[in-house]
């Protein structure tokens, strides 16, 4: 699994204000810390960036650059800022992310083949997200379909299905697993990436972490090839590093059997049982899932 | 091809809960099948039909629905026996509107003295609601079961917030509760599930909120259809408990109510109607004649 | 049953060739099943599999269309037994009942009042679709004129009731273009409306006495190679009315039992004499799946409850319902009422609209297009922020409309406040309740502009 830090984002405060003021500090020191936590891509998300694009994204990139060999996901929707991330991005970069919707196709997808770099592509479209796994795929296709004309094969495409709080709709979630086992069926060599915590938004602060690691390993087990995590949630690199098979391995039964039986675990085991089934679907997620 | 009736049998009940106490109690839920289902299951009581009654002067009331109660709005236990005694209510909600501390900020005790009242003049069930002020709601409530011991009132809402306080008075004191969570089937189960750690899921009525025709009706309908599937369907225990819907004073809020007696009472009833074949068990109506349609279509 | 794409794929030819356009049969089997697809275009189908993919893709409800041109009605089609497993697809029709034997006087009124009866409600029409006329004054000679009346002055689609098939038809005959519905088809006159039916290429309102007796004529009509059909199981009050409907969907969707896979049609109008019961039973029977609801009046105190319940109804809950963004005037705003803004979330915009008219105090609602997301989600998107109500300001020149310099917005938008102080510089950005319940007493207490 490859494994995308998500932790230089615009959206907390401090980054905000260190890349107005051109603070190069903050910025180093998170990304040496998530390189230094073995991420395998980091991304860079400097948001709609409104006032100088060019410069800003410049300045940030080369900032990261200086103390990581890691590739990047830029992570923008502000086009001018793509291109000039892009110029001087050292590695093969990750737009993240194009969309569906004729506007981020037409703007992003061009960007993805000059460059000849990766691209998120969501299955997001003009009619908004699709409702279950069948639109997902439909959806999906026709946007790989008018990447691929533009000369992007499917190998640089990162399909993001699009996460949702389980908070606000277990059921896309379920579909979200759906979708996901059928991708390479689909579109053969494409890669798949989602921005994980998205789905505990909205969840107890301390029990996030356990759906993002649980949903993590259950993906991982219907092909994921990536995913957007915080670079410095240790206890998932640990299980997602295989240091943790115990855990792993009661994931994948709890996936699988129908009537588990709980009374043998350990009070950690029921916890990672209990997430797994509830993210399956098989019961009525609420916050306190793990106290039924 | 033959025809064979596609019946569904469910193996599971929704939960009976009993409310006031004596001859006129009312039993609501206990159903094992869908709303209206009676061909393929058993829906041993009928959703329980409650009039409103405020503890103070209505104000900017629709002059049609005001009309029904004119002579006795300024005095609640007026109000409570005409309702039972001229509509025929079998149950009633009393809102303690005066308590609402943006308002008339009663007192607790004064509130409590006023439900004792009216709930000693008439023996139908009740249900004693607060004005959704978290903090106030808790006073309210917890003086009113204190003084209304042994009454088995049905005490509302019940949030998050204020759960704890309100469940245990209502545990010590004999009642039931409403147990309130915003049209989410997830926050009600989770609220239930906090509830039922000291509290008995035979006691508890939950409210998804409802809403009014043209006003939020498709999804308060579908959650509720959702949330009784959960029940049943899926069988999850903590998602069987009765429902109820509060939706009057919604629906004579609206434009349309206001505009003619007859679109006001169609307003509420379809909204009671569309309420019930989503598997409300207890409906709280505010225009008698709405009440009275509800109740002849049903039975 | 309609298909998943993993069902059809089980019986594609899996060579994964390409020539149908697709890179996979997988992928072609999801673009069949989400309707994007022909299957004709894979080239190595068996014929005998073809067949049998075609039967199993069918619509379980075939859509079966009454009337023609602008006000023709389409029905049928839907895939689920509840709303929120998907949608609701085809609003039921709404018909007004209009019979012979009411004198010509009232017969004019009442067409006068369904033609004038013309609402609109967010941006969305109200209308009733059909009318049906009534055969019961025995005089043929009258029912025709009824319906070349209807046919003639009116473009409303037609139902026509008839017990009398001879005169059934030859009332038909007389609008046949407008595909009248003709009803009733019962088991015994269904030899006879076979040739008639197909000769005027019009669809049968199937009447059984049960479901039961219902499948053998559609099976009959089915075979004699008919298949616009709806039917009527005869229920004679609205409990029988959810039963039967309820059976009849379940059939057709969760047993793919084709003889009742047709959309149906049900009398309020005969089941109750009370208006008020009547318009109850058909709120009831459209959500308990009625494909029409056939009402004795037309009235607008009865109609437009259940016009509004209609649209409640068959709103798509996988979609956020939205409404038109602009600068709503509520009550009659001048130039020192407040100003308000909001999303364009539907509900968002129904509780403070009708709070604001609750308050009775004149105002203008800012209903900012936010694609349906709601206020804390919008602005994490950039679709309610400071600048993107800043750009809403200057479209709909709100400093134009109002003297003062006072923004009320959403009590949970703590976050906007400093935002629009910055980007809407000289106006006062005040926080609003945070319920919706609260804002009437916020605006008659706050607001002193
Ligand atoms: S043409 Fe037929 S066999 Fe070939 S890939 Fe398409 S579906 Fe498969």
């Amino acid at each position: 699994m490859i494994l995308i830090g998500e932790d230089l984002n615009v959206m907390t405060g401090e980054i905000s204000r260190v890349i107005k003021e051109r603070e190069a500090g903050p910025i180093k020191e998170c990304v040496a810390g998530q390189t230094k936590n073995g991420m395998d891509y980091l991304d860079v998300n400097v948001g709609p960036v409104k006032k100088d694009p060019q410069g800003t994204m410049e300045w940030i990139i080369n900032t990261v650059q200086d103390v990581t060999d890691l590739p990047l996901s830029l992570d923008t929707t502000n086009p001018v800022a793509m291109e000039a991330g892009l110029e001087v991005c050292k590695k093969k970069a990750l737009i993240n992310s194009a969309s569906g919707t004729t506007e981020s196709r037409e703007t992003m997808l061009p960007l993805a083949a000059k460059y000849s770099t990766d691209v998120v592509l969501s299955v997001i479209n003009d009619a908004g997200l699709p409702a279950d796994a069948d639109e997902r795929a439909a959806s999906i296709m026709d946007s790989a379909a008018f990447a691929n004309e533009l000369g992007i094969p499917n190998e640089n495409i990162w399909v993001d299905p699009v996460l949702l709080p389980i908070g606000v709709d277990q059921r896309q979630v379920t579909s979200y697993l759906e979708f996901i086992q059928m991708l390479q069926d689909l579109l053969p060599g494409a890669r798949s990436t989602c921005g994980l915590s998205n789905l505990s938004y909205g969840a107890p602060r301390e029990l996030k972490s356990l759906l993002n690691r649980t949903f993590l390993i259950m993906i991982g087990r219907y092909g994921q090839h990536s995913a957007i995590v915080s670079g410095f949630d240790q206890e998932l690199i640990r299980l997602i590093r295989g240091e943790v098979p115990e855990i792993v391995e009661l994931i994948y039964r709890a996936m699988e059997e129908e009537d588990l039986d709980l009374s043998a675990l350990s009070q950690k085991e029921l916890e990672y049982a209990k997430t797994t089934q509830v993210l399956m679907g098989k019961s009525l997620y609420s916050h306190s899932w793990l106290e039924v | 091809m033959k025809y064979e009736p596609p019946l569904e049998k469910i193996s599971v009940n929704i939960r009976e809960t009993v409310l006031g106490q004596g001859e006129k109690s009312v039993k609501i839920g206990g159903e094992n099948t869908l709303p209206f289902h009676s061909f393929e299951g058993s829906l041993p009581n009928s959703a329980g039909l409650a009039l409103e009654v405020l503890d103070t002067q209505p104000e900017n009331w629709a002059p049609s629905v005001l009309e029904p109660f004119e002579d006795v709005v300024s005095d609640p236990v007026k109000w409570a026996k005409k309702c039972v005694e001229v509509y025929g209510a079998e149950m009633l909600c009393l809102r303690l509107l005066s308590t609402d501390p943006m308002g008339k900020d009663r007192s607790p005790e004064e509130a409590a003295e006023i439900t004792k009242k009216v709930t000693d003049a008439v023996d139908v069930p009740f249900i004693v609601w607060g004005t959704d002020m978290e903090d106030k709601d808790a006073q309210v409530l917890m003086q009113v079961a204190r003084v209304c011991s042994g009454k088995n009132l049905l005490l509302g809402p019940v949030v998050k917030g204020n759960y704890e306080k309100i469940a245990k008075a209502a545990l010590e004191h004999g009642h039931a509760v409403v147990a309130q969570a915003s049209m989410d089937a997830n926050l009600t189960k989770e609220l239930n599930i906090a509830l039922c750690k000291f509290f008995p899921p035979e006691k508890i009525v939950v409210d998804p909120t409802a809403s009014a025709l043209g006003y939020g009706l498709e999804y308060t309908f579908s959650i509720i259809e959702e949330i009784k599937q959960f029940g049943l369907v899926d069988k999850d225990k903590m998602m069987q408990m009765p429902i109820l819907c509060d939706f009057g004073g919604d629906c004579w809020r609206t434009k349309e109510a206001k505009e003619s007696r007859e679109q006001g009472i169609l307003w509420e009833a379809i909204s009671g109607i569309t309420f019930l074949l989503a598997g409300a068990n207890l409906l709280v109506f505010r225009h008698p004649e709405s009440l009275k349609l509800i109740k002849e279509m049903v039975i | 049953m309609a298909l998943k794409g993993a069902e059809i794929m089980k019986m594609l030819p899996k060579t994964n060739c390409k020539e149908c356009g697709y890179p996979t049969c997988f992928a072609f089997a999801m673009k069949l099943a989400t309707g994007g697809a022909n299957l004709e275009d894979c080239p190595h189908l068996d014929p005998q599999v073809r067949a049998q993919l075609e039967a199993a893709m069918a619509p379980p409800i075939k859509l079966v269309t009454i009337g023609a041109g602008e006000n023709a009605l389409a029905i049928g089609e839907e895939e689920v037994m509840f709303r929120h497993e998907k949608t609701f697809f085809h609003e039921s029709g709404i018909a007004i009942l209009i019979s012979d034997k009411e004198s010509e006087s009232d017969i004019e009124k009442k067409l006068k009042r369904i033609k004038a009866f013309d609402f609109e409600r967010i941006g969305q029409k109200l209308k009733i679709d059909l009318l049906a006329l009534c055969f019961e004054s025995g005089d043929k000679g009258k029912f025709e004129a009824l319906v070349k009346k209807a046919y003639e002055t009116t473009n409303f689609a037609l139902i026509l009731i008839c017990e009398d098939t001879d005169v059934l038809f030859s009332a038909a005959s007389l609008c046949a273009d407008r595909k009248p519905l003709v009803y009733p088809i019962t088991k015994d006159n269904t030899s006879a409306a076979i040739p008639k039916l197909k000769e005027l290429g019009v669809p049968a309102g199937v009447k059984g006495q049960s479901i039961e007796a219902l499948t053998s004529v559609t099976s009959e009509l089915k075979d004699a190679g008919i298949e616009d059909m709806l039917l009527d199981p005869g229920s004679k009050n609205m409990l029988e009315g959810i039963r039967d409907q309820t059976l009849i969907r379940r059939a057709a969707l969760k047993k793919g039992f084709r003889p009742l896979g047709y959309p149906t049609i049900a009398f309020p109008c005969f089941m109750y004499q009370d208006r008020f019961k009547e318009t109850l039973a058909a709120a009831a029977l459209m959500i308990k799946y009625a494909g029409i609801v056939v009402l004795s009046q037309a009235e607008a105190q009865f109609l437009l409850p259940l016009l509004v319940h209609r649209f409640n109804i068959y709103s798509d809950p996988r979609r956020p319902m939205t409404v038109e963004e602009k600068a709503y005037e509520i009550g009659n705003p001048g130039e020192n009422s407040p100003v308000l803004i909001s999303t364009n979330y539907a509900l968002d915009y129904f509780i403070v609209s009708a709070a604001i008219e609750e308050a009775n105090i004149p105002a203008y609602l800012c209903i900012k297009d936010t694609e349906g997301l709601g206020v804390m989600a919008a602005w994490t998107s950039g679709k309610f922020n400071g600048e993107a109500i800043a750009e809403f300001f200057e479209k709909y020149a709100m400093a134009d409309k109002v003297k003062h310099r006072k923004l009320i917005i959403p009590g949970v938008a703590k976050k906007l406040v400093a935002e629009l102080e910055e980007e809407l510089p000289g106006w006062e950005i005040i926080l609003g309740p945070l319920e919706g319940s609260d804002i009437p007493k916020f605006l008659s207490e706050e607001w002193k502009a």
